[in-house]
């Protein structure tokens, strides 16, 4: 038959107390009934219920769970769905699965369960991304911006786009098919300024990708600096923990060190480096070699010195010039008078005196550093939807571009009728982005961005 | 007595004269019958063919050999092309005729075909066997035989007309009876029937008109042709006139609402939007000052005038009141009071693509029945249904055309994919390729397609081959003929154009803006480029000049078709697609699309639910056969 099969997977990541063994598909709730053996009555929709887990072959008890049946439509895929929490760790959940795939379930591919949920007409293809960014967030601010997509902030968003471009071919239909109507007539320079207004509302969300898609990926904070002015240290303790190895001896660390934080809700991974050194030690060398490496990757760089004076640029910040620097006056606890406050050198953005021992300056770096990189979600707040991913970005520049060709034709002599083939195109375009025309290849793309289990 | 034909047209209006022309000139055996053969080709609203679009399916209908275009040229009174302002794509012939003459011309081409037989009755019944049309019966006992009969019966099935203040009378047109009959014996097929209204204004005397206080509209001398086969004698020429109705009009016909017929609930029926009575214009569009009233010439030997922009339902007295508040029309008199007239027609998705009942073989429905408006839409029908009603006899594949080859083909496509909520009209924009279909390249689209298939004339087939070579030539002349700079100068000079410094090809002269094909053809001196005609060079000048963005929308259009390969069996069970939304599920299983393309353009068939379509179709052809 063609039927659609039953899919499991565990929905819940590695470790932790609990996980949640997720199944979907027509056969949910009979595999259900059979793994609690069909003894106990079968629990109602909705509702969590306590129940032992058995397996099928041996009869003996997998574990005892929380059972929550979701009956079609009502339910995340829109198909039978079936929560089972049971213990975590790695040894029950797997055989959680296992005795559901006896059953007659199969094992889920990544991103199956939301790929159902946007075939079911759940979900669109923005909304199915968003969730992808929800289950990887590695921070609060990537949180929250995929939390609004998920409630449609950007489906919305180019919503009102496409209803822009639709307004456009309205105006121009009643241009061209109505040229003997009395009502005001539409002018073609009207047109063509509200097709300006529109590309400027496309240029300001497209203005978001970069900083969107840092959400994603964490922002990459290095800090760099001569051996032994403190980079361990303030590395340490902006992750919290003790990560990196400190010691006195300049030229501790020798490879890069490498942690995610969250600086203000906003994602940075934070690369400590090897001191800027010339050295004879050939592992050493090479830790400045990685170092300089990592610095060409940085969206914004701690230089760090350990001496209250006026800075200067070192020359290995000439590789990264378009690359925000701050500099980082460590160890201030040390020094005996305050430092003379000027204003930053044209090269840097800002110098910052810190100590971890006192613990001064470090707050005032957790801000900086995301109005430094993330400058226009920061302004706009947290309310405006953002493009996160590559694919969004391709798909509004195509529109943007299709805009601005339509008005460059409407202002040069070519006819109306004609400019309008831009039009469609833009159109077209944010059709593919809400996955109106989602093609079988964009599909596979998204959903295999997804861990197994959403 | 019993005739036996191979194809029977039942109605003579747009659609039935260019349905019965289309299978004769298919030298099939073809009767036309109708209640009334003094009225064939009847204009029972204004006096006008063409306009935006439609100027450009009275070309399709030319192009394919019908009698649309050499009829209007042949009574056409003024001619003005719209929107000549904007680009050639978009230009629209519009054509005032002579209500006397349209249909004397399509008698007298009708009359040219050797296999067409006219006869006057009423059809009351069709006789159906097995899902098949065999024949029908005439109100005077006539039983007529054939294989396939084309129904275009108009806003005549139980048609009823409303004027303000009166009951609703039975009847098609003004003084005509409606058919009732025949719509219930349609019925009786288990074909689904709606209503819709329309509207048409009053008719004034000439002679009580004060041009002076009006704006004389002039049409354009010489006027272009609407037929390409055929050279018809153009009458004599007469002017429009423009007025407004003002703030007089306005309270006249707000004080009075509750005595229209459309507003006082005696109609139910749903009225095109485009076209709106000056009842729904004043409801709709309180804040308007004034609105544009045309009066056209109803012909050359009559006074007579259509009141273009007043349609109306209100009764008489108060139509004669509102017409007096207009500037120069303040003693005018009245000769045919406006009305609103209901009608049943057949909810388009019970069609194929040929216009073929899905659930009659043999059985064609064409224009107005089908929930159209407007003679072009109508008589573009007629051609289609004609064409396929003769192919059908003759056992050869259908003639259908697509949404990238004619208006036509978007005309009918819309029909039977999205259905229609009121009458339909065309325009411009309901094209998504529209670049391509332009009036002026009507014959090059059109014409190749309808000589393969034998549905020209002998005539037509040489007229059109001749002059197909004839643009060739001066397409090959542009693309292949070099100017130097001495002979490029004068044209590019007039065109206010940058001069050349180095010999440029043609091709790439014309394309610049203003420069024009004629002046650059004709700039190497007589005899160094073929003969040829202006409009031959005109047609080709449209198809260089944007051959870029032509070339674009074709690539558009071939992708898409692309899509339309993917072929949808008629009998698959949308409704067992689970994985679709119930909303599609529905539309699907009512629409049955052909294609997965048609599918697409289903309202309510959302993108998911054709991915799902898509992936329950891969999912029965792995189940294998047998499921």
């Amino acid at each position: 038959m063609g039927e659609v099969d039953t899919i499991v997977a565990v929905a819940t990541g590695p470790g932790g107390a609990l996980s949640v063994v997720r199944m979907s598909g027509p056969s949910a709730f009979e595999i259900l009934s059979a793994l609690c053996d069909g003894e106990q009555p079968v629990p109602p929709a909705r509702v969590a219920t306590l129940r032992t887990l058995k397996d099928p072959a041996e009869r003996s008890a997998i574990d005892r769970a929380l059972v929550v049946r979701y009956p079609s439509p009502a339910s995340y895929t829109g198909e039978d769905l079936v929560e089972l929490s049971c213990h975590g760790g790695w040894l029950i959940p797997a055989l959680v699965c296992e005795a559901c795939e006896a059953l007659g379930a199969r094992r889920a591919e990544p991103g199956e369960f939301t790929r159902r949920a946007y075939l079911n007409g759940k979900l669109d293809l923005v909304q199915a991304e968003a969730v992808a960014d929800l289950v990887e967030a590695r921070s609060r601010a990537g949180h929250r911006a995929a939390m609004s997509q998920v409630e449609r902030g950007l489906s919305r968003r180019v919503g009102e786009l496409r209803a822009s471009i639709l307004h456009l071919e309205a105006l121009l239909a009643h241009h061209l098919d109505f040229p003997e109507e009395d009502d005001a007539p539409v002018s073609v320079d009207g047109i063509a300024t509200d097709a300006a207004e529109l590309a400027g509302r496309m240029v300001a969300l497209i203005a978001t990708a970069p900083e969107g898609e840092l959400l994603r990926e964490g922002a990459v904070a290095v800090l760099a600096g001569a051996p032994n002015t403190g980079k361990s240290s303030l590395f340490n303790a902006l992750v919290g923990r003790e990560r990196a190895i400190v010691t006195a001896h300049p030229g501790t660390t020798r490879d890069a060190l490498e942690a995610v934080v969250q600086l203000r809700g906003f994602p940075f991974r934070l690369v400590d480096t090897a001191g800027m050194r010339e050295t004879p030690d050939a592992v050493e060398r090479l830790g400045v070699e990685v170092a300089f490496e990592r610095l060409t990757e940085a969206h914004v760089v701690l230089l760090c010195v350990d001496d209250g004076a006026p800075p200067r640029e070192p020359s290995f910040l000439a590789r990264v010039k378009s690359t925000p620097v701050v500099v980082v006056r460590s160890k201030a606890d040390l020094r005996k008078q305050a430092p003379q406050s000027s204003a930053p050198p044209e090269w840097c953005a800002d110098v910052v005196d810190t100590s971890v021992v006192t613990g001064e300056g470090l707050d005032v770096l957790r801000s900086l550093l995301p109005s430094l990189v993330f400058r226009g979600m920061v302004q706009a707040g947290t309310e405006q939807p953002v493009l996160t991913r590559r694919r969004q970005t391709r798909a509004l520049q195509a529109a943007l571009d299709a805009v601005r060709a339509f008005h460059a034709a409407l202002l040069s002599d070519v006819p109306p009728e004609v400019a309008s083939s831009h039009l469609k195109e833009a159109e077209t375009a944010l059709e593919d982005l809400v996955g109106v025309i989602a093609v079988e290849d964009v599909l596979d793309a998204v959903f295999a961005e997804f861990c197994i289990g959403k | 007595m019993n005739l036996k034909y191979e194809v029977i047209v039942v109605g003579g209006g747009h659609a039935g004269t260019e349905a019965a022309a289309a299978a004769a000139r298919a030298g099939i055996r073809t009767l036309l019958v109708t209640p009334d053969l003094g009225r064939l080709g009847q204009m029972s609203c204004n006096p006008a063919i063409g306009g935006v679009a439609k100027g450009v399916v009275a070309r399709e209908v030319d192009a394919l050999g019908g009698l649309m275009g050499r009829a209007t040229d042949a009574s056409r009174i003024q001619f003005r092309m719209l929107n000549r302002s904007k680009g050639p794509a978009v230009w629209g012939p519009r054509a005032q005729c002579d209500r006397a003459l349209y249909p004397v011309a399509i008698r007298r081409a009708l009359d040219e075909l050797d296999s067409l037989d006219l006869f006057q009755e009423m059809v009351t019944e069709l006789v159906v066997e097995d899902g098949r049309v065999r024949g029908a019966r005439t109100r005077g006992g006539v039983t007529l035989q054939a294989e396939a009969i084309v129904v275009t019966a108009g806003t005549f099935l139980r048609g009823r007309i409303h004027v303000g203040g009166t009951a609703g009378v039975g009847a098609g047109r003004a003084g005509e009876a409606p058919s009732v009959e025949l719509a219930e014996g349609l019925e009786g097929l288990g074909l689904e029937l709606a209503r819709f209204k329309t509207g048409t204004p009053p008719r004034v005397d000439g002679r009580s008109v004060d041009y002076s206080a009006m704006e004389r509209q002039e049409g354009e001398s010489p006027g272009g042709r609407f037929s390409f086969y055929h050279q018809e004698d153009v009458p004599e020429q007469r002017p429009c006139w423009i007025t407004w109705a003002g703030t007089d009009l306005k309270e006249i016909v707000r004080t009075n609402l509750e005595r229209s017929a459309l507003y006082g609930g005696s109609i139910s029926g749903r009225g095109p939007r485009y076209c709106p009575s000056i009842e729904d214009k004043i409801i709709r569009f309180p804040n308007a000052a004034r609105h544009q009233v045309f009066l056209e010439p109803e012909g050359l030997h009559t006074t007579e005038l259509y009141v273009n922009g007043l349609s109306t339902s209100l009764p008489a007295e108060v139509q004669l009141e509102f017409l007096r508040t207009l500037p120069g029309m303040a003693d005018v008199r009245m000769t045919k009071t406006g009305y609103a007239i209901e009608y049943d027609y057949f909810p388009p998705h019970q069609l194929r693509h040929t216009l073929e009942l899905k659930a009659v073989r043999g059985l064609y429905l064409a224009g107005q029945v089908n929930g159209t408006t407007g003679y072009e839409e109508a008589a573009g029908q007629g051609v289609v249904a004609g064409a396929n009603a003769a192919l059908k006899v003759r056992g050869e594949p259908p003639f259908v055309l697509e949404r990238d080859q004619a208006y036509i083909g978007v005309l009918i496509d819309d029909l039977v994919t999205r259905g229609v909520d009121e009458p339909y009209r065309l325009f411009t924009s309901r094209a998504e390729f529209r670049l391509m279909l332009r009036q002026d390249n009507a014959h090059r689209r059109l014409g190749p397609l309808a000589r393969d298939r034998g549905l020209l004339t002998r005539q037509q087939e040489s007229i059109l081959a001749e002059r197909l070579r004839e643009e060739d030539r001066i397409l090959v002349w542009f693309r292949e003929t070099t100017l130097t700079p001495a002979v490029a100068q004068a044209v590019l000079t007039s065109a206010a154009s940058q001069p050349i410094t180095e010999p440029t090809r043609a091709l790439d002269l014309l394309r610049r803006p203003r420069v024009r094909a004629e002046a650059l053809y004709s700039s190497t001196g007589p005899g160094r480029a073929p003969l040829a005609r202006a409009d031959a060079l005109a047609a080709v000048e449209i198809e260089l000049k944007y051959e870029g963005y032509v070339a674009r929308e074709r690539e558009r259009a071939r992708k898409l078709r692309e899509r339309a390969n993917i072929l949808l069996d008629n009998d698959l069970q949308y409704m067992g697609f689970l994985t679709l939304s119930h909303e599609a599920r529905e539309k699907l299983d009512r629409v049955r699309p052909e294609t997965l393309a048609q599918a697409a353009r289903i309202p309510g068939v959302s993108p998911a639910d054709l991915q799902n379509l898509v992936l329950e179709l891969r999912r029965r052809r792995s189940a294998g056969v047998g499921q």
